[in-house]
């Protein structure tokens, strides 16, 4: 399982990469996607959709389940990796990769944790 | 997980690194590292091992098993052969399902009845109930007999090496068999709940279940788990206990009959007597039936029913979702999720398997009894009215070995009429048709058993005046049985026909000929639409009864279309009410040659069915048929059966060479004039039955089902050319017959001299007729067959007795009997050998060769070539304008 430290998590297993400015990335962890399973749909928001802090943004579907992604900041979508439509596995193969969204003029945050907290939080 | 009943392959999966899950009490895997979209695609294109030892294994013995299975499952258990399997449904007081089940009889005294795992204690309390009532037991198995399914194309080749080679099972659905696989005794079923073609499930002892498991692996299977179990009966339309059985989303019992499998499942059978649920199920069938036939007036039986049903929309629907049509709420979805499948190019038996997959979002759904196939729906997928549509099927398994997914589609709309100008396309038709004859007269080697081209007199003939004529007639007894023609300007055509009895009747050996009839299969449809008239002579106040039993040769085991119920037999065979099926019997093979009829067996089923007809004859034909044996055997037994021979392979083998099947005792022959016979294509059926005999009515009523019950217009110009070909064959039969048989010798054994894989009795040098097999691998003859095509080599790809269906065969069938009458030896038949294993063993291109072979061999044999003859064949193409 991999945790990479320069990224934040979530309890809800999602990943916010910060890219200055008020600007991050966002997506599922590793160990999100491998509990789920494959992933076989994702139902991605809309350019300029606003998002807030600990809601759901997102849906993603394996063949067992669907999953709420939930957004680890309050913002506005600037980008969705709208590739992951057709390809929804790429979240199962590279999943700090495939980002879902990039998010602008965040305001604020949900509750974050490093990766080390991450890694022991999954590890309970 | 404290608690949890766990399989004797549970070490096996975990070490495996399976997601362990509880399912139904058990501790099952839910997938491996692959992930189920891999396992069911591994599942699709080669083939998955799945543990199926949770579900419930219940053995019934004891002198009222079957009255005491008759009573609590659906199904007629009297319609169950040894080592047959039939579905079920356990049905409880109301119509509604307790479980559904499988029962297996792998032994003549006890019966297997395998049910879910997690309804297995539900199961037990509902049959111990039951089962007081009875001098009968049952004991639970799960625990000492672990269950593997082995699903997938590769299936049956992976099984075969553990046989040994040994053929699993017959190939058809729900066989079953007992067999060692190295060593260890196993029972296998073809079954499976993936819905492949080609699947399995194999029963062995506990100890031994870890040794199969892995020893399938190193043969090439992979694990599955339940995940992909569950996309795969989903894709398949199987129904699962808990979603489209039990009860609905609502809450709501759902009545048997709403899964569409019921069908099958349940009969109302006398047998049965007054089984568990049998009124509501009866009340359900009939609700059924009406609504089958779009009779929606009466509903409340079978309110709603389960149906598969495909997004358009994107998204991915789960159990429970509402359907609607229109505003209104017509049901919901009990299963759905994204399958996938891999994606295909080409048309029919060109299609292409591509290695690309894809996703579809399936299915199904229980909704209002009126929603028809191709109805527009919305599904409400978390809040949202998304499109999705009822599709017939999601998948169909009928071109074996591979699962074929079928996506959703609209009908295309039909092209419009053509217009314009014809003359062009006139000119071009002619064109083509010159190319055509051209190559296969001139370029090819025609190896097709069934063809044979006749001779420019009989093709002359064929094409002059009576060919636009009509020349009905029919004996009548007030002119003391002198045939009276309805038309005038017939009189040449009368004396042909009679001609062409004559001489037939000295061909074939027999007492009367009918010559009408236009193709064998009529010919044959004519002896079996007399044979129940002649049955039902004495009393026409009542509806007619049907024939049987009957006994022919099994389709898959070389027997034709003609002679089957879903072919010339379908109007005239009975069902037998004991077992609900066609009152048919089939003739029983040899183990170490399944081209030879058994006729120790074959007297063993004589006695059993007592059969009122017997056909012999089929289309896969190597040997000689025991025509006489069984005649003595059924005189013997004093019983009344009519024998018939299908000759239609054989017709111009008739004589010294191969059979005479009137004096071994056969009554009615019937035959095709244009495969060993030198004749354009027609029928014929000749009887010994004699003026003054009982059964002379029995021609009678043959003459009469020929015309008027078959044909007005019997294409006299063919009857003209036929009685051409008659006359060659009689003149020239002993040479031909002598060369057509020792040419197929010949050519089987340079074949398998060439390494290829000659089917047959090496003892009889493979063949005693026309015809040539080869095996060239399980699901491969088609491919062979198109690239022998290419190369000018026309033969036809055929399933072998252990296999499937067309598109799984693996053999070609293939005649000596055209390119004999070519001229070809045993040094050309030789040559043709070499060429065609550089084709098909080393993928050479030999068209060629093919042609330079060909090129010497294109004047016909075996006819009339004096000059005379020649010149007045040139007088008749010409005044005939040909």
């Amino acid at each position: 399982m991999n945790f990479p430290t320069e990224l934040k998590y979530t309890k809800d297993h999602e990943w916010i990469k910060d890219l200055g400015g008020d600007t991050a990335l966002v997506g599922i962890t590793d160990f999100a996607q491998s509990e789920l399973g494959d992933l076989v749909f994702i139902n991605l928001p809309q350019e300029g959709d606003e998002v807030t802090a600990d809601e759901s943004f997102c849906d993603v579907e394996s063949v067992k389940a669907v999953s709420d992604v939930m957004s680890p900041c309050t913002g506005v979508v600037e980008e969705v990796h709208s590739e992951l439509e057709d390809e929804p596995q790429m979240l199962n193969e590279d999943p700090y990769g495939a980002w879902i969204v990039k998010v602008k003029d965040i305001s604020a945050y949900g509750e974050l944790l490093s990766a080390e907290e991450y890694e022991a939080f999954v590890q309970k | 997980m404290p608690d949890l009943k766990r399989t004797q392959l549970y070490d096996v999966h975990v070490a495996a690194g399976a997601t362990m899950v509880d399912f139904g009490g058990w501790e099952m895997p839910i997938e491996y590292p692959t992930k189920i979209v891999a396992e069911h695609l591994y599942t699709r294109h080669a083939c998955s091992l799945f543990d199926v030892s949770h579900m419930g294994r219940i053995l019934v013995e004891g002198p009222e098993m079957v009255p005491f299975l008759q009573h609590v499952l659906s199904s007629n258990v009297m319609a169950l052969d040894l080592n047959q399997a039939q579905y079920a449904i356990i049905p409880n007081e109301n119509g509604g399902a307790v479980d559904d089940a499988y029962l297996y009889r792998f032994e003549e005294d006890r019966y297997l009845l395998v049910v879910n795992a997690a309804n297995t204690d539900k199961d037990l309390v509902h049959l111990n109930e039951q089962i007081k009532n009875y001098d009968a037991k049952m004991t639970v198995i799960t625990g000492d007999w672990a269950a593997i399914a082995v699903q997938g194309p590769k299936a049956k080749e992976i099984l075969q090496v553990l046989s040994g080679g040994e053929a699993v099972t017959e190939p058809m659905k729900n066989a079953l068999n007992t067999l060692q696989f190295e060593g260890r005794t196993v029972r296998v079923a073809k079954t499976g709940y993936t819905g492949e073609p080609i699947g399995y499930e194999v029963y062995i002892e506990s100890a031994e279940a870890a040794w199969l498991w892995n020893r399938l692996i190193e043969l090439g299977a992979k694990p599955a788990g339940l995940g992909a179990r569950d996309t795969c009966r989903l894709e398949a339309c199987l129904p699962l206990y808990g979603h489209e059985m039990g009860d609905d989303p609502e809450g709501k019992e759902i009545p048997v009959f709403a899964v569409p499998l019921a069908k099958f499942a349940v009969s109302f059978s006398e047998q049965k007597g007054d089984f568990i649920g049998r009124e509501p199920l009866a009340k359900q069938y009939e609700a059924f039936k009406r609504i089958q036939n779009r009779d929606f007036s009466d509903l409340t039986e079978l309110p709603r029913k389960v149906m598969p049903i495909t997004l358009l929309d994107k998204g991915v629907m789960r159990a429970g979702m509402p359907v609607y049509k229109g505003d209104k709420l017509i049901g919901y979805t009990t299963s759905g999720t994204m399958v996938p499948y891999y994606r295909h190019e080409g048309e029919g038996l060109s299609t292409v398997i591509l290695e690309e997959t894809a996703k579809r979002s399936i299915g199904l759904a229980i909704v209002d009894s009126d929603t028809l196939e191709d109805d527009e729906v919305q599904v409400d997928v978390r809040g949202k009215r998304l499109k999705a549509v009822i599709p017939p099927y999601h998948m169909r398994v009928d071109a074996p070995p591979f699962a074929r997914p079928i996506l959703y589609r609209p009908d295309e709309e039909a092209a419009a009429p053509a217009s314009g100008d014809r003359g062009p396309k006139a000119l071009e038709l002619i064109g083509r048709a010159i190319e055509n004859h051209v190559w296969r007269q001139e370029k090819c080697v025609n190896l097709i058993p069934s063809e044979m081209s006749p001779s420019r007199a009989v093709r002359l003939l064929c094409a002059s005046d009576p060919s636009f004529r009509y020349a009905e007639h029919k004996k009548v007894k007030s002119f003391y049985d002198a045939d009276v023609f309805y038309y005038q300007g017939t009189e040449f055509i009368d004396e042909v026909e009679q001609l062409l009895v004559e001489e037939m009747k000295a061909f074939m050996g027999c007492a009367e000929v009918e010559t009408r009839c236009v193709s064998g299969q009529m010919s044959n449809t004519c002896v079996f639409s007399a044979l129940m008239d002649w049955k039902n002579r004495l009393n026409r106040k009542q509806d007619p009864k049907r024939l049987g039993y009957i006994m022919n040769n099994h389709i898959i085991k070389g027997g034709h279309l003609s002679a089957q119920p879903m072919g010339a037999l379908h109007d005239y065979i009975a069902i037998d009410p004991v077992t609900e099926r066609h009152a048919l019997v089939n003739f029983p093979v040899l183990k170490d040659n399944i081209y030879k009829i058994d006729v120790e067996e074959t007297k063993k089923a004589i006695d059993q069915y007592r059969p009122e007809f017997i056909i012999f004859g089929k289309s896969m034909v190597l040997h000689k048929e025991p025509v006489a044996a069984i005649r003595k055997y059924v005189d013997d037994m004093g019983l009344q059966t009519t024998i018939m021979y299908d000759m239609a392979h054989v017709l111009g083998l008739i004589g010294d060479y191969f059979q005479k099947p009137f004096q071994e005792g056969a009554e009615i022959v019937t035959g095709s004039t244009h495969k060993t016979f030198f004749g354009p294509q027609r029928g014929i059926v000749g009887v010994n039955y004699h003026k003054g005999e009982l059964k002379y009515g029995l021609w009678e009523t043959i003459e009469t089902r020929a015309f008027p019950g078959s044909v007005s217009n019997h294409h006299l110009g063919t009857q003209l050319g036929l009685l051409m070909a008659a006359y060659e064959m009689n003149q020239f039969k002993d040479e031909y017959q002598k060369a057509v048989v020792s040419n197929a010798k010949s050519f089987a054994k340079s074949l398998k001299a060439a390494g290829l894989d000659v089917a047959g009795d090496p003892a009889n040098d493979y063949t005693e007729t026309h015809q040539v097999i080869v095996s060239v691998g399980y699901g491969t003859g088609p491919d062979v067959a198109m690239r022998l095509e290419r190369n000018n080599i026309i033969c036809n790809y055929q399933a072998t007795p252990e296999e499937e269906g067309f598109t799984a065969s693996g053999a070609l069938r293939m005649g000596v009997n055209e390119m004999t009458r070519f001229g070809f030896g045993p040094a050309e038949f030789d040559k043709l050998a070499q060429i065609m294993a550089d084709c098909i063993l080393r993928g050479k291109e030999v068209k060629e060769d093919i042609e330079a072979l060909r090129a010497g061999y294109t004047e016909m044999k075996y006819c009339f070539t004096e000059e005379q003859v020649a010149s007045a064949l040139n007088e008749l193409a010409k005044k005939s304008g040909i």
